[in-house]
């Protein structure tokens, strides 16, 4: 702990991360003009410099068991335990994603320095610009303890998102997934907007530890319209079902490090948000929101893999992935036990790295070959056995095989489950896991291990950048699979215990630093449920990818899956408000 | 009087939501989205509303009052106002994103009707 800055100083660096990325945004486009390559030089300059202040600040928050370092913009601190002022506040759980984003980030620009490197100065100045502002919106979410700039935060991220989903403006489909992806996420960014204003009208606060304050003594049913808006307005940038609509066309339609910031480090925004309101904002004993965030995880995690499981684009396969994994990372924090939250915060680790590391496989596939579908696809481990590696640790870390991440990420959640003695939910999280195992199976055999006749017509070398992005992020998938004690200790205990200890984390932010009680976590890698679970899923999740490939026509669940997904805008836009208003309900009458 | 407020920015965001839902023509969809927006703002204003109060200015009071007053909070509540001008500013640059989008598509597809523009789905 000796190492770095005094605790006041740390706290007084919290605005320089989202700070240094801001200003990356605006200069990135102008030095584009002097030489274009300079336009992702200075992203990685400035998400490299963010990266190292939320190290320094790092000790402060997870050391000793866990802290919470706060700082007011402008000095406008709590008076009397009222805030008029915008806090930053740093707490594991958030440093944990903040981390992950600058890190993560970093590769993605080092990576697209090599694919995207070839465009015209205006649009790598405009492509620099916009991902820095998403990434400085998502380090902002991360940090931020205050419900409005929340809310500012993620129309940061949205507008950012908007113009990289239509980046390939010569492409239709991108123009088309632009607008569903604007569509929705304006409909949801009015859910989280009327919300905040619900709240702070019937409780005068926006400091997220104020309104703790404030809801610990009453909860209101404007208060709980409240939170289901939020929450259904947070599950749609996370991409949970029935929100899910713009998800898979975004991922189709972006290039590859597009794709993997969103599904990598975006749809956690979501999750974050959703979990810090769920559990630092809101009275858990006396809301219902667990269960009903418990439901939409396990319908996530299931529709997810169904539909991965039928897709013949390999973008829009890991795409629907995605929904169930942060399907996942919805039950893990709706277990409410230490080990289900640190578990769902590994998991968030996890996902950010594997599903980064397959969409830039994913990417580098289409940029080499201009070819999408699987169907058309094949050969690739002779051919290229690096992105085929690549691909194989990532599948294989979702997949949850030791000792990859995953492994570690999904005992714990399980773990957490089984504490809490939810077996029914336990069940069938393991069955959306096996089927996971063969959506990714299947397209591992199509589109590396079989065999393939003709040669391809286009085949560009893998490029020196391409091959840091993906072996960093491969490096990462197994460091955070073959250290989980260190990491578990000394990372996620903490996140969990900022999570579980509310009133410790409010009074903290209140008070501009403070410490979390310790919670322990337990893992034990040689765990024989989990190793014979990891086993037989995977033996059935081969037998169902097999009957898969063999089948004659799609099995009834998948086909009313997919002719529900109309690809209609109106439909899409009629599943989130119905989201919205069964959220609503079921947290006002199922208390 | 404040109650026809609540009920007009209700009205509003049904207006603005049904056409969301229903209509497929782009331009529509975005009308409808800047209706519900509109009617947001009607509402945190009104919620904003206190009987008798002044405007949230603390510097010079108004005739016939005091500052004693407005230190005693007797003002419309200037969080919200704040929350809507902030609102209107997002709300300007993302539409303006949506008719790009729109004009765009426009362009590309020769068409604003979004049931013919939906080669994603399943």
């Amino acid at each position: 702990m000796s190492v770095g800055v005094t605790v006041a100083a740390a706290g007084s660096l919290l605005p320089v991360p989202v700070a240094l990325p801001l200003t990356g945004a605006v200069l990135a486009p102008l030095l584009a003009r002097v030489f274009k390559r300079l336009a992702l030089i200075v992203s990685a300059v400035a998400l490299l410099g963010s990266l190292a202040v939320l190290a320094l600040i790092a000790p402060k928050v997870y050391g000793d068991g866990g802290g919470v370092l706060a700082h007011y913009m402008g000095g406008w601190g709590p008076v009397h335990g009222a805030v008029l002022g915008i806090a930053f506040a740093a707490d594991p759980f958030g440093m944990t994603f903040a981390l992950a984003c600058a890190g993560i980030s970093t590769l993605l620009v080092v990576y697209a320095l090599s694919e995207l490197g070839g465009l015209g100065e205006r649009e790598l100045g405009a492509y620099a610009c916009l991902f820095q502002l998403l990434v400085a919106a998502l380090i902002g979410s991360a940090l931020t303890a205050d419900l409005f700039n929340l809310f500012v935060w993620f129309e940061v991220a949205a507008l950012a998102s908007y113009g990289l989903t239509g980046f390939f403006l010569e492409r239709p489909i991108a123009l088309e997934a632009a607008f569903k992806i604007a569509v929705l996420t304006t409909i949801a960014a009015f859910a989280v907007f009327v919300g905040a204003g619900l709240l702070y009208s019937g409780d005068g606060a926006l400091n997220l530890a104020q309104l703790h304050d404030a809801l610990a003594a009453h909860v209101g049913t404007a208060d709980l319209v409240a939170l289901g808006l939020l929450t259904a307005g947070f599950a749609t940038k996370a991409g949970l079902t029935p929100f899910h609509g713009w998800l898979a066309d975004a991922h189709t339609a972006a290039p590859g490090p597009v794709s993997a910031l969103f599904s990598g480090l975006m749809v956690n925004l979501g999750v974050v948000a959703v979990g810090r309101l769920a559990f630092q904002v809101f009275p858990t004993s006396r809301v219902p929101i667990l269960g009903v965030l418990m439901v939409i995880g396990i319908v996530s995690a299931l529709t997810g893999a169904t539909l991965a499981l039928a897709q013949d684009e390999l973008k829009r396969l890991l795409a629907y992935d995605t929904v169930s994994q942060t399907g996942v990372l919805a039950i893990g924090l709706a277990t409410r036990s230490a080990s289900g939250i640190a578990g769902s915060t590994y998991h968030l680790v996890n996902h950010a790295l594997f599903k980064s590391l397959l969409f830039l496989c994913a990417g580098s596939i289409v940029h080499r070959t201009g070819i999408t579908k699987l169907s058309e696809l094949g050969g690739l481990l002779r051919r290229w056995p690096a992105v085929a590696a690549a691909f194989m640790v990532g599948a294989a870390s979702i997949a949850g095989i030791p000792p990859l991440g995953g492994y570690v990420s999904l005992s714990l959640i399980h773990r957490g489950l089984t504490e809490s003695h939810q077996y029914v939910p336990l069940a069938l999280m393991l069955l959306a896991q096996l089927i996971t195992i063969a959506a990714l199976g299947r397209a591992a055999w199509l589109a590396f291990l079989r065999e393939r006749e003709e040669d391809y017509e286009r085949e560009q070398p893998l490029q020196p950048g391409m091959l840091i992005g993906l072996s960093g992020l491969a490096v990462c998938c197994f460091a955070f699979g073959v250290l989980p004690g260190a990491v578990i200790d000394h990372v996620m205990a903490p996140a969990a215990s900022g999570l579980l200890h509310a009133r410790q984390y409010a009074h903290a932010v209140l008070a501009g630093s403070g410490r979390l009680p310790p919670v322990s976590v337990v893992f034990d890698y040689t765990d024989l449920t989990e190793l014979t679970i990891v086993v037989v899923s995977l033996v059935l999740g081969a037998l169902l990818a097999y009957g898969y490939l063999l089948r004659s026509k799609e099995p009834l669940p998948v086909r009313a899956l997919r002719a529900v997904h109309t690809g209609s805008v109106n439909d899409y836009a009629a599943f989130v408000v119905a989201g919205v208003i069964a959220v609503i309900a079921a947290l006002r009458w199922a208390g | 009087m404040i109650l026809a407020n609540y009920l007009v920015a209700g009205f509003v965001f049904c207006a603005g939501l049904y056409t969301v839902l229903t209509r497929r023509n782009l331009i529509k969809i975005v009308m409808g989205l800047s209706l519900m927006e509109g009617s947001t703002y009607l509402l945190f204003i009104s919620m904003a509303y206190r009987a008798g109060s002044t405007a949230p200015v603390l510097v010079s009071p108004p005739a016939g009052r005091s500052a004693h007053d407005l230190v005693r909070g007797n003002v419309a509540d200037p969080v919200l106002q704040n929350f809507c001008l902030t609102a209107i500013v997002i709300g300007v640059a993302v539409t303006a994103v949506f008719l790009a989008i729109v004009v765009r598509i426009a362009q590309h597809y020769r068409t604003l009707d979004a049931d013919r523009i939906r080669e994603l789905r399943g």
